[in-house]
């Protein structure tokens, strides 16, 4: 056996071993829940289930509620996507491409903001939050984060770069500023949009900390914090159900960036990540 | 990696009051304003009172919360075991992370593949995945001890034990922060330039000289910069624990940010909570800063 031949194969186990690390979690999630109720701990190791029962995805549905909390989860990260797009692009514009006095000061307040995680911060905006008489509103899920510093900070670092003479242009077409944002500024930075979108949903939707501060009401619960209550509330180690829980809530997530790897990858490689 | 503060190509001579400019900042400010600066500064000043949540009054303590904190047994067990947690998490993940990206850069064909499965611990639910750990290290039945029974060791209580927990709960810490590192390296690898490889091969440089004199003094400012990341979210872990443990058997797994939340929710002290708050505030304010100049540089 040559020396390179062996470099190979020892390569390739290598890979297939950290490979088996990283999915293990996620393997084990989806055949624990479609194993039937009797044969999670019977079969022990074997990767299949010896029966297969879906019915796990139906209490899971029904006893944790997550018809509920998926649709709470999608209107709430929606709900703060679209808000951040609409407060983030203007602002972000105004910093890189509008001179104003204070321009520099301001954008230092901004990048404070960068340092300051909300988790450090959840008790008091609690109370604020709970004196404005929010507390158990879908307004509290997501008003603290209707705009984000980081948001603001990276899309006014793509901004920068577009040429003046395309906004220049655009403003001897007789374009207001908010038709210049619209037809020439968004579509120049929506490769930085578009990072900071997936970043957003990914951030919001697997949130944890503030829905289980602000959203006592179950009505008002979100993925995670459903089936936090869910296995808090098990107490008959009904372990498939609850991972055909962990199943339903993570989909969404894993699809998503699965779909957009390659900018979040991007984005995390270069530094930008929230938090 | 972005340059925090380059100057615009347009730097007029005599920047003046522009409307447009104030109109498109104005939502941003307010709202940062109100849900970032405002409660960033009430952590301190909550701090500084005795507050009751049933009728909202707040009365003055000075630093009667701090001090009552700084000496709880509670409290200070909970900053012990967020430091502990942090050391069993950086080291492994820096480690690891280095290791996957070097093995992923032998790879030409399926590298991104291997990218991406690498990857994917990152990306997932903590909750979710808490949900699937507690099963899989459960005394009774879970993954790990079955394996263990296989080779003839009796079951281990690992999120029971007061010994083991914490450390069980940094091994899915590293699980997920070895993903990001993994990341980071692997574009430092990338970025390194094809003649410094040439003139490694040129001077017969190979294998571990070169790994030891080239790459990973090549690689140092993304070492930095994923230590203090990774220490940053260290320092804030809460998911999986809350999840996982609650913060038990005994306290074990207490971190400062269940402890916050404890103090806050469960005793109702609101002040000491806004105390602990302005703690873990100015410590993570202060990597925070770490990390933009290490991102800077």
């Amino acid at each position: 056996m040559t020396d390179a031949l062996l470099w190979r194969i020892t390569r390739i186990g290598l890979a297939v071993v950290a490979a088996s690390i990283a999915l293990f979690p996620f393997v084990w999630m989806v055949r624990t829940s479609i194993a039937a109720r009797d044969s999670i701990t019977v079969d022990g190791l074997s990767p299949l289930p010896a029966t297969i029962d879906l019915s796990n995805y139906v209490r899971a549905w029904e006893e944790a509620d997550l018809g509920t909390a998926m649709l709470n989860g999608a209107v709430v990260t929606v709900a703060i996507l679209v808000l951040q797009m609409l407060t983030c692009i203007p602002a972000a514009y105004a910093f890189a491409k509008l001179p104003f006095r204070g321009r520099g000061p301001l954008l230092l307040v901004v990048l404070a903001c960068l340092l300051v995680p909300t988790q450090a911060t959840a008790l008091p905006l609690f109370l604020g939050v709970s004196g404005l008489g929010l507390a158990d509103t879908l307004a509290a899920l997501v008003a603290p984060f209707a705009t984000s510093a980081f948001g603001i900070f990276l899309l006014r670092q793509h901004m920068v770069t577009i040429p003046d003479a395309l906004l220049d242009a655009a403003r001897a077409d007789g374009l207001r500023t908010l038709a210049t944002l619209r037809r020439v500024v968004v579509p120049a930075a929506m490769p930085a949009i578009a990072t900071f979108a997936v970043f957003s949903i990914f951030v919001h939707w697997n949130d944890y900390l503030w829905p289980l501060l602000v959203a006592r009401d179950p009505a008002l619960h979100t993925p995670p914090l459903a089936l936090a209550v869910f296995q808090q509330a098990d107490t008959g180690q009904d372990f498939g159900a609850l991972a055909a829980g962990a199943v339903i809530i993570t989909a969404p997530v894993v699809a998503l960036f699965l779909l957009a790897q390659r900018r979040f990858v991007a984005g995390v490689a270069g530094g930008e990540l929230p938090g | 990696m972005t340059a925090v503060l380059e100057r615009p190509a347009t730097a007029p001579a005599r920047p003046r009051r522009n409307w447009t400019a104030v109109a498109l900042l104005a939502p941003a400010m307010t709202l940062i304003a109100l849900f970032v600066v405002l409660p960033g500064v009430l952590a301190f000043a909550g701090a500084l009172f005795t507050i009751d949540l049933t009728d909202n009054s707040w009365e003055w303590a000075g630093l009667d919360n701090l001090a009552t904190v700084l000496v709880d047994p509670a409290v200070q067990h909970s900053l012990v075991n967020t430091l502990v947690y942090s050391v069993l998490t950086i080291v492994p993940s820096l480690v690891a992370g280095v290791g996957l990206a070097l093995l992923a850069q032998t790879f030409t064909r399926g590298r991104s593949l291997l990218q991406t499965l690498l990857f994917l611990p990152f990306t997932a639910n903590l909750v979710a995945m808490a949900v699937v750990f507690r099963y899989v290290f459960d005394l009774r039945g879970g993954f790990v001890n079955q394996l263990l029974a296989v080779v003839g060791i009796a079951p281990v209580n690992f999120l029971g034990d007061t010994a083991l927990a914490l450390p069980t709960v940094a091994a899915i810490g590293v699980w997920r922060a070895a993903a990001l590192a993994m990341v980071m390296f692997l574009a430092g690898l990338t970025a390194i330039p094809t003649a410094v490889h040439e003139a490694c091969a040129a001077d017969g440089v190979t294998g571990w000289t070169k790994l030891r004199r080239v790459t990973l003094p090549l690689l140092r400012p993304v070492t930095v910069f994923v230590t203090v990341l990774t220490i940053l979210q260290s320092v804030q872990v809460f998911d999986t624990i809350d999840v996982l443990t609650g913060g038990g058997p005994q306290g074990a797994t207490e971190t400062v940010l269940t402890m916050t939340w404890k103090l806050g929710f469960e005793y109702y002290d609101l002040g000491q909570g806004a105390a602990l708050s302005a703690l873990l505030l100015v410590v993570l304010v202060g990597i925070g800063i770490l990390r933009r100049g290490a991102l800077t540089r």
